[in-house]
């Protein structure tokens, strides 16, 4: 429900269609064999279906659509460095939210880097191309260059964010202006109560 | 007034046994653009990374003598405090950006952020970069999306934003095209007509010649000169230091013409077209 | 010795082309390529490398159509490539071994690519440095390094991707005989370069890029005549150059030694 009203269902569809595939060899497996089976719900043919199996099986598949659910509507709706941002703001070292929010933009640069290291060797004979053996053996060490020029591009880099204050003790402060909405608060404190009941009905009840 | 005082500068990187700077000493004026010439390995990156304070305070290392910034020793400040008054931009576009931003604007807007800028200030100056650097028209673009041109001057950008009094450069066009290296000059040059003291350290001589007012020649870690261009690229020993004078420095010298009332050759495009219209017959 | 045919190419398919049309010939004068970043140069050498598959088009190397071969290290023995960044390339833990991986590859001999190896290395002055780790030599020792590398697999076909930035008088000097060596060996010799005064005193063709297409071939003396089409290009032709056609020299002047000698 929460995923339509964010306008980002559509995105879920192919994790979803994942996750109800692996989901439904849980129901039929959970189904047939779980050990505690005893009522017959159903047959088709010789392969009966029972009760007890069948009710895990679903429990298994809410909580799953359930956890699938809120962590897609967190990353679908929410930019990290948004994410980050704001733990800044409560209080997080500035430095860790840092390498946080680098690391997303960071790698896709460093796969590009891995493929102009793999043209090199391919442009000096090694063979990369063909079964998975020919492939692991030119991938190995490639490794080495990668990292290297990661090392290399990370001392550089640290130089330009030290003279770009990184360090600074001064209060830091925000090109981007804190959103708060007047049903936030209230919000927040709902969200707070359940959890604080949801988790005491799990401990007493 | 002396933006820069170098005094007696000796620096030794850690691991190494060479004086990586030996007793390098100079004054640069406000407002002043100074040239850093020299071959590979003379010392040109790390002289630039004392001006800010990398050196020592990023590499450690034997360090003696005495630097000044804009009245700041730069020996007993963190780098924070030297960023606010000396800004430094290097050579790889690509390793200059952050990687925490989405945007252009954003980008420019972390060292901002990181010294405390207040917010509407912040924005105030992201805009003005932006024109300055004429890279407005990209301020919305992913920083990694960008030309390297584009890129080397959203890194001056965001140095400028932070309204530095020095602007240091480590051959900031090395790795770009014919067409990107000049946008970046004419952005430095303009950079310079309004005030800002620029240190550039530069490979390419006729742009050298052709902006600076003054030049540094290095050696083995050694100032050899500090001088106009007309005087250091007229030198009779520049190729001993492994610099080749501009091309029609080189021109000149060979034809024996030399700039009127003086003992130095013409070290720009123009001047050199002045003097062999009056001085040769043509052809 | 190369042969390209309309050979159109771009990285997403229906995507917008980086190269369209290309129509050209290489025979065994050096050759430069030059253009903005963006025009295609690197993606032109790569597909005649084999390392990027046209969408369009034949390229034939030596009368072989380059689809025929499978793989990009099939042509390893007939076309080098030195990249741009020597970081890329390194990955060997001598500077021996180093440049006899490209020949050992190509199979040849343990024997012949030691001698090849240390032969090229010899053009470069590092064969005083054998055992030593690649990673230690400085940045213009890496550059020629590599370029050693690519020589030592003795390929008819040696490409240069901006050979001469982070190099000093002296590098620039090194690689000048080293292009000079394999012209006289009969080598094409190709490079992708912005250093129009080195494109001037060194290659005898120059090809000019944008924006995928050819936008103009020929002697390199003719090439840098062409001033309306080279500023189209945003290409800027060599100081000398400029000069003697500013001092209105009637004929296009590539050298100092070539405007000394017009005075």
């Amino acid at each position: 429900m929460l995923l339509i009203a964010a306008k980002v269902i559509r995105k879920t569809i192919p994790v979803f269609s994942f996750v109800f595939l692996v989901l439904i060899t849980v129901v039929i497996i959970q189904g047939l064999f779980k050990p505690e089976n005893e009522t017959a719900l159903f047959q088709i043919g010789p392969v009966v279906m029972y009760k007890e199996g069948l009710l895990y099986a679903l429990m298994i598949t809410l909580r799953v659509t359930n956890i699938v659910s809120s962590f897609m509507i967190l990353v679908l709706t929410t930019k990290p460095s948004d994410l980050v941002e704001t733990l800044v703001r409560k209080g997080m070292s500035p430095r860790i939210g840092y390498v946080i929010v680098s690391v997303f933009q960071i790698i896709p640069e460093m796969i590009s880097s891995m493929g102009t290291i793999m043209d090199a060797q391919r442009a000096r004979g090694m063979e990369t191309e063909g079964n998975l053996f020919v492939r692991t053996k030119a991938f190995l060490p490639l490794l080495g260059p990668v990292i290297l020029g990661s090392l290399i591009n990370t001392k550089e880099r640290a130089m330009a964010l030290e003279v770009r204050g990184f360090n600074s003790s001064a209060p830091k402060t925000y090109l981007n202006e804190e959103k708060t909405y007047n049903h936030s608060r209230v919000i927040q404190s709902v969200m707070l109560l359940l959890v604080v009941c949801a988790v005491t009905w799990r401990i007493f009840v | 007034m002396n933006k820069i005082i170098v005094q007696g500068l000796k620096y030794k990187y850690p691991l190494s046994d060479m004086l990586a700077l030996d007793d390098i000493s100079f004054q640069v004026n406000e407002g002043e653009f100074i040239g850093i010439i020299g071959k590979n390995s003379s010392g040109k990156s790390t002289l630039c990374q004392a001006l800010v304070g990398l050196v020592p305070h990023f590499y450690k290392g034997a360090y003696g003598g005495k630097v000044l910034v804009a009245g700041l020793e730069v020996k007993n400040h963190s780098l924070a405090d030297i960023s606010l008054k000396v800004g430094m931009v290097f050579q790889n576009p690509f390793t200059q950006v952050t990687g925490s931003k989405m945007t252009v604007y954003e980008e420019i807007a972390f060292g901002l952020e990181n010294i405390g800028v207040p917010r509407k200030e912040m924005i105030d100056r992201i805009d003005d970069v932006l024109t300055l650097l004429k890279i407005e028209h990209v301020k919305d673009h992913n920083p990694f999306d960008l030309s390297g041109g584009q890129m080397q001057r959203m890194a001056i950008a965001s140095i400028i934003a932070m309204k530095p009094d020095i602007l240091v450069l480590d051959e900031p066009t090395s790795q770009l095209d014919p067409a990107g290296s000049e946008e970046v000059f004419n952005a430095i040059q303009s950079l310079s007509k309004q005030g800002i003291t620029v240190i550039l350290a530069e490979h390419k001589m006729e742009k050298v010649a052709q902006y600076c007012d003054r030049v540094l020649l290095l050696n083995d870690g050694r100032v050899v000169d500090v001088a106009t261009p007309e005087i250091i690229f007229s030198r009779d020993d520049l190729e001993t230091y492994g610099v080749l004078a501009p091309v029609y420095t080189r021109v000149c010298r060979a034809l024996g013409v030399k700039k009127d009332g003086s003992d130095c050759y013409p070290v720009t495009l123009e001047a050199a077209e002045r003097v062999l219209r009056k001085g040769v017959p043509l052809v | 010795m190369i042969k390209v045919s309309n050979l159109s190419f771009s990285y997403k398919k229906g995507g917008a082309p980086v190269l369209a049309g290309i129509n050209l010939e290489f025979d065994q004068r050096s050759t430069a390529i030059i253009g903005q970043n963006g025009a295609g140069k690197t993606t032109f050498v790569k597909l005649l490398k084999g390392l990027l598959k046209p969408d369009n088009g034949d390229i034939l190397i030596h009368n072989v159509n380059v689809k025929m071969k499978t793989t990009a290290a099939e042509m390893a023995g007939t076309i080098g490539l030195v990249f741009q960044n020597p970081n890329d390339q390194i990955f060997k833990r001598t500077v021996l071994e180093e440049v006899m991986f490209g020949p050992l590859n190509i199979n040849m001999g343990k024997i012949i690519a030691e001698r090849q190896a240390i032969q090229a290395l010899k053009m470069v002055e590092l064969d005083d440095k054998l055992e030593m780790n690649p990673h230690d030599l400085s940045l213009s020792e890496k550059k020629l390094l590599c370029i050693a590398s690519v020589v030592a697999m003795d390929t008819d076909i040696i490409i240069l991707d901006e050979p001469t930035i982070a190099q000093d008088i002296h590098g620039k000097e090194k690689i000048r005989e080293i292009i000079q060596a394999l012209k006289d060996k009969h080598k094409l010799v190709m490079t992708i370069i912005h250093d129009m005064d080195f494109v001037a005193e060194n290659f005898e063709r120059t090809i000019v890029f944008n924006e995928g297409k050819v936008l103009l071939d020929g002697d390199t003396r003719y090439v840098f005549s062409q001033k309306d089409i080279l500023r189209e290009a945003k290409v800027e032709a060599p100081g000398i150059t400029q000069l003697a056609e500013k001092l209105g020299f009637k004929q296009t002047i590539l050298t100092v030694e070539e405007f000394i000698q017009m005075k």
